[in-house]
């Protein structure tokens, strides 16, 4: 009994002088080892952390377009409105992105079957139709959309006529 | 880009080599684009000059210099030296257009001695082989009324001024040709029988003299210090009851005074003794030359007869016996009134051969040697055009096949594919004889005459002013057919295309409407211009003149479109009578000239007949006692491309574009400003006003442009003695007056357009303008104006604008890329580089088959053939393209990717066996 008074009382000291050898059969637990601790671990606790991290995890990826909007809106300030290769380059990568990730919304988030999948899918379309606005507006800043009456000009049926007149002066 | 669309991976890195590879496109294209200029190696590859005299007044062989050449005097004024083995020009004068650079005498030895002008006088030297100016003095009478009869000789190296006052006397003087210096005084011989009839064969002054019956024939020796009278009865030559005082001299001699009498008898004058020759002259309509040979003196004689053709006699002048070597008849050489110009005959091996430089009566030259062979011929007549027009080439058979396979659309399939096999094995054929012909003969018969892929290649029609027609190569500047009219009076002579050779199984169709020289009625000349056969209505004399005459704008189902002629007693005709039925909505206006009123024609088919009905007149030029210098309207079958102009803020400020709007340019005297001149633009249909604009103290030039809703006009600025152009714009405004594609009445709207006017000074004097035309009217309008110093510009619209430096409707300046109010014309916007045009007289241009191209013909003197491309050639390789690299390159680099290709697997099957 004194001895695991003792056991109780130091949990790291070790008895060299043990007198009870009969008792060395059974061997005791290492040291830091808890039975108890050990048993309380549960495959379904286990089971909801990681749901938990998941739905972390695809926050993160639906708020991504979103929480690129700072870094597009820096992009495009750089890339000013003249029209050249780069900054072209720059405006098609803006507005393609977006796009492309709207078109893979559903392979995007196809693992998931939970509560919050469709809040997170609107979110990731929300976030996605605010970065195609955005390269719209640079667009649109940088004169590429056919917005104005001018750029529809060529396309216009010409005018026809009702006279018709001949003449010119006297021949006498 | 189909590869490269391949290739693209949908990622950003595909993106980026996409743009890459786009990159390579976008300088490989860059190294494609052109340059305005043309390289020294493009000389005369996409133009061509002639070089033309104009027709002959006086012509002499230059048989002292080693080049043999014919030293020639025009009628423009104009002092040249042709080839004799070519007949090409190779040295040039043109003087004054003026009295001024009249030539009156040209007289040829070691050097060229020339009289120009009517009081003073210039007398020149020429160095024959050169052409360089060696001495010059002038000469100025004092009896300024009587000057136009001065007559010039030479005389033992004396110039001969002889001056007759008719019935009077003689005044005769004579200087030194080098110097000028006057030998001894004026000498006056008393010669009370001298009248305007009288001829001078110099040294002689022969005339006709006394009542009827008993007239005189009289002639003075006008040099000899003795006054030497010779007088005879003229019975004793011709019978007097048929004489009707013909006197002529002959058309060249410079061997002794000859003469012919009545058209019947040759005269000479020798050891002051008349001398009546044996022979006479065959046909009164002949010329007659006396012309010095070994075997003494010759006269020859040549005419034209419609039913033996061209003839030439000679007859040897002492005996009268006919030289036959020297006989020509040449059925098949159609020269009317040919006239000996000049003769030449030398002894090569003791044969008599003589050189004949003739002019016909539609100015054209030939040099022909005995036994009538022509050596070369020279259009003259082309020194004078009038008007042009390019006529399209038709299509080769094999392509009007094809495409009547497609325009047949009923039938069955096997129908249509028993055609298609029928159409391929020609192909084959064609393919086979060409194949054929590629191993025989390398070329004989110059190009058929079909239209080329860029549709290039076109016909000139040039009308001249002497009525000769001809149809002319564009690209290489032959001719290929001519037509003589000698009853045509070009003055405001009209041309018009009534077909073209679009419409295989009918003929292409160009009509000619003159005037007729003798009755004004108006005369129409209808022919094939890829041919130059009559056609039609060939050869038409109306009985009438004409007043105007319009084309119908809608063909019959001939494809042709019908001219209405509208006659001096405001009766209206239709060729062909049959299309009557399709006028509809077609107005016409008369400008009188020299009243400056303009009437408006309404044009009304009432089931039988069609006749004009008068709608509206207006009284241009501000009321005063104005004339018209110009009316200008624009091409009938123009097409306006954008209907209007992109400003700055993209917003888009819509043209007025009219199609019946005719600008007039009058010019009156004013009693404040001098002269005033007025433009009008007047709608033609309503004969409402839409702009005026008014340039006191100026002078208005007969050039002006008017396309789309552009007008330009030139007048001359007498306050500040400059030329300048005063360019208007037509504006609708911001917004249109009529949706897209509607029809624009000129009877239903009656809103003003906006006006944007402006003028620029141009330091220089134009002669011609025009602006370029091309078949869409994609490509930018340039304006080419022909400059008396002999170039011709091209400027772009641009510089011309009238919104220049004006203010925009935000209140925004518009930027004016060149403020200077004076037009610039640099180096490179000379289209003609170093070949100055004598002359210049018109400016043509018409569109290519190519869009971006028009095609330009400048005439005058010269004739210019050129083409411009205002937009670049946007839809054309380089001229100098090397399709070689290009096709190496391409290979080389196919045959890379396939090794490469090959190389690498062998490389991942090498390592996978690692």
């Amino acid at each position: 009994m004194s001895q695991i008074k003792t056991n109780k009382k130091f949990k790291w000291a070790l008895d060299f002088n043990q007198k009870n050898r009969t008792a060395a059969t059974e061997l005791p637990s290492p040291p830091g080892y808890s039975a108890s601790a050990n048993a309380s671990y549960t495959e379904s606790s286990k089971d909801t952390d990681s749901n938990l991290l998941l739905i972390k995890k695809l926050w993160d990826v639906a708020l991504g377009p979103l929480k690129q909007v700072p870094m597009n809106l820096f992009i495009m300030y750089m890339a000013g409105n003249s029209i050249s290769i780069f900054p072209i380059m720059m405006v098609g990568m803006l507005i393609v992105r977006p796009v492309k990730a709207l078109f893979a919304t559903s392979s995007t988030f196809k693992m998931v079957e939970g509560t919050q999948a469709t809040g997170q899918k609107f979110v990731y379309f929300i976030g996605n139709i605010v970065n195609i606005l955005l390269a719209l507006y640079k667009c649109q800043s940088m004169g590429l959309l056919p917005t104005h009456s001018s750029d529809w000009l060529a396309f216009e049926e010409p005018q026809t006529r009702v006279e018709h007149i001949g003449g010119g002066i006297s021949l006498i | 880009m189909g590869l490269l669309s391949i290739h693209f991976k949908p990622n950003f890195l595909g993106l980026l080599k996409c743009l890459n590879k786009l990159n390579w496109f976008i300088v490989f294209f860059s190294l494609i684009n052109l340059s305005v200029c043309i390289y020294e190696d493009q000389i005369g590859k996409f133009d061509w000059r002639q070089t033309y005299v104009g027709r002959i007044k006086f012509s002499q062989f230059d048989t002292v210099s080693t080049a043999k050449k014919i030293i020639v005097a025009t009628e423009e004024n104009v002092l040249a030296a042709l080839n004799l083995k070519t007949g090409q020009v190779v040295w040039r004068h043109v003087f004054e257009s003026t009295s001024t650079g009249n030539i009156q005498l040209l007289h040829v030895t070691e050097k060229v001695v020339t009289v120009t002008g009517s009081n003073p006088y210039l007398v020149r030297g020429w160095d024959s082989s050169t052409g360089v100016l060696l001495w010059e003095w002038s000469l100025t009478l004092q009896n300024e009324e009587q000057s136009e009869f001065s007559e010039f000789w030479v005389q033992n190296n004396m110039l001969v001024h002889m001056l007759p006052v008719f019935g009077s006397h003689v005044e005769v003087s004579m200087y030194n040709l080098l110097s000028g210096q006057n030998r001894g005084a004026t000498s006056k011989l008393p010669a009370t029988w001298t009248n305007d009839g009288c001829v001078l064969s110099a040294p002689y002054y022969t005339c006709i003299s006394g009542g009827v019956g008993t007239q005189q024939l009289l002639s003075l020796d006008v040099t000899s210090n003795a006054v030497q009278l010779l007088s005879r009865p003229i019975s004793e030559y011709v019978t007097v009851n048929t004489y009707d005082g013909g006197l002529r001299p002959l058309d060249t001699n410079n061997v002794i005074p000859a003469f012919t009498l009545d058209d019947k008898k040759i005269v000479l004058i020798r050891n002051n003794q008349f001398e009546i020759l044996k022979t006479e002259v065959v046909d009164p309509s002949a010329s007659v030359a006396l012309v010095d040979t070994m075997h003494g003196q010759v006269i020859l004689q040549a005419w034209f007869d419609e039913n033996e053709g061209f003839t030439v006699k000679a007859h040897n002048a002492a005996t009268g016996a006919e030289v036959p070597e020297l006989r020509v008849l040449e059925p098949e050489l159609k020269l009317a009134e040919p006239e000996l110009a000049a003769a030449t005959c030398s002894r090569p091996r003791d044969q008599l051969a003589c050189r004949l430089l003739l002019t016909g009566a539609d100015d054209s030259v030939h040099l022909m040697q005995q036994g009538g062979r022509v050596i070369w011929s020279r259009e003259e007549a082309l020194a004078n055009v009038v008007a042009v027009e390019f006529v399209e080439l038709p299509v080769s058979d094999l392509d009007a096949a094809i495409e009547s396979e497609f325009d047949q659309k009923e039938g069955s399939i096997w129908a249509a594919f028993t055609r298609r096999l029928q159409t391929q094995f020609q192909q084959l054929q064609t393919l086979i004889q060409s194949l054929q012909k590629g191993e025989g003969e390398e070329d004989e018969a110059p190009p058929a005459l079909v239209r080329d892929y860029f549709g290039l290649h076109k016909i000139i029609v040039l009308v001249t002013d002497v009525g000769k027609i001809f149809g002319m190569d564009n690209l290489s500047g032959a001719l290929l057919w001519q037509y003589y009219e000698p009853s045509l009076d070009t003055e405001n002579v009209l041309v018009y295309t009534r077909r073209t050779a679009r419409y295989p199984p009918y003929d292409a169709y160009v009509t000619i409407v003159g005037k007729h020289e003798e009755s004004g009625n108006g005369l129409i000349i209808s022919l094939n211009p890829i041919t130059g056969a009559l056609i039609g209505e060939k050869l038409m004399h109306l009985d009438v003149q004409l007043l105007q005459c319009a084309l119908l704008h809608r063909p019959d189902n001939e494809k042709l479109y019908a001219l209405i002629l509208l006659d001096k007693d405001e009766n209206v005709q239709i060729l062909p009578g049959s299309a009557a039925p399709l006028v509809e909505n077609m107005y016409m206006y008369v400008a009188e000239k020299n009243t400056a009123r303009v009437q408006g024609y309404a044009l009304v088919y009432d089931g039988r007949s069609l006749w004009a009905r008068r709608t509206w007149q207006v009284q241009l030029g501000g009321g005063g006692a104005a004339r018209v210098v110009l009316a200008a309207r624009k091409a009938a079958a123009e097409r306006v491309h954008s209907p209007g102009r992109v400003l700055p803020d993209r917003s888009v400020l819509y043209k007025y574009l009219n199609p019946n709007l005719v600008l007039f340019v009058t010019e009156g005297p004013d009693p404040l400003h001098k002269d005033v001149v007025v433009a009008t633009c007047v709608d033609a249909v309503s004969g409402a006003v839409v702009a005026a604009q008014t340039h006191r103290r100026a002078r208005a030039l007969p050039l002006a442009i008017h396309t789309e809703h552009y007008l330009a006009y030139l007048y001359y600025n007498d306050k500040h003695r400059r030329t300048e152009i005063a360019t208007l714009e037509l504006y609708e405004g911001q917004s249109r007056w009529l949706g897209a594609g509607a029809a624009f009445s000129s009877l239903a709207g009656r809103r003003a357009p906006s006006v944007e006017r402006q003028a620029y000074i141009l330091a220089a004097a134009p002669a011609a303008a025009a602006t370029t035309r091309t078949e869409k009217a994609l490509t930018d309008k340039h304006v080419i104006l022909a400059l008396s110093s002999g170039a011709l510009v091209e400027i772009p619209w641009g510089y011309l604008e009238a919104r220049r430096g004006g203010l925009a409707e935000d209140g925004s300046v518009i930027p004016a890329q060149a403020s200077p109010p004076e037009l610039l014309l640099g180096g490179d916007a000379r289209l003609n580089y170093n070949r100055s045009l004598a002359r210049p007289a018109r400016v043509h241009a018409a569109p290519a088959g190519l869009e971006s191209t028009s095609l330009v013909l400048a005439t005058g003197l010269d004739l210019f053939y050129t083409r411009v491309a205002p937009s670049k050639t946007f839809d054309l390789l380089k001229d100098d393209f090397d399709y070689y690299l290009i096709t190496i390159v391409l290979a080389a680099l196919i045959l890379a990717t396939y090794s490469t290709k090959y190389f690498a697997s062998r490389k991942i099957l090498k390592m996978a066996w690692k």
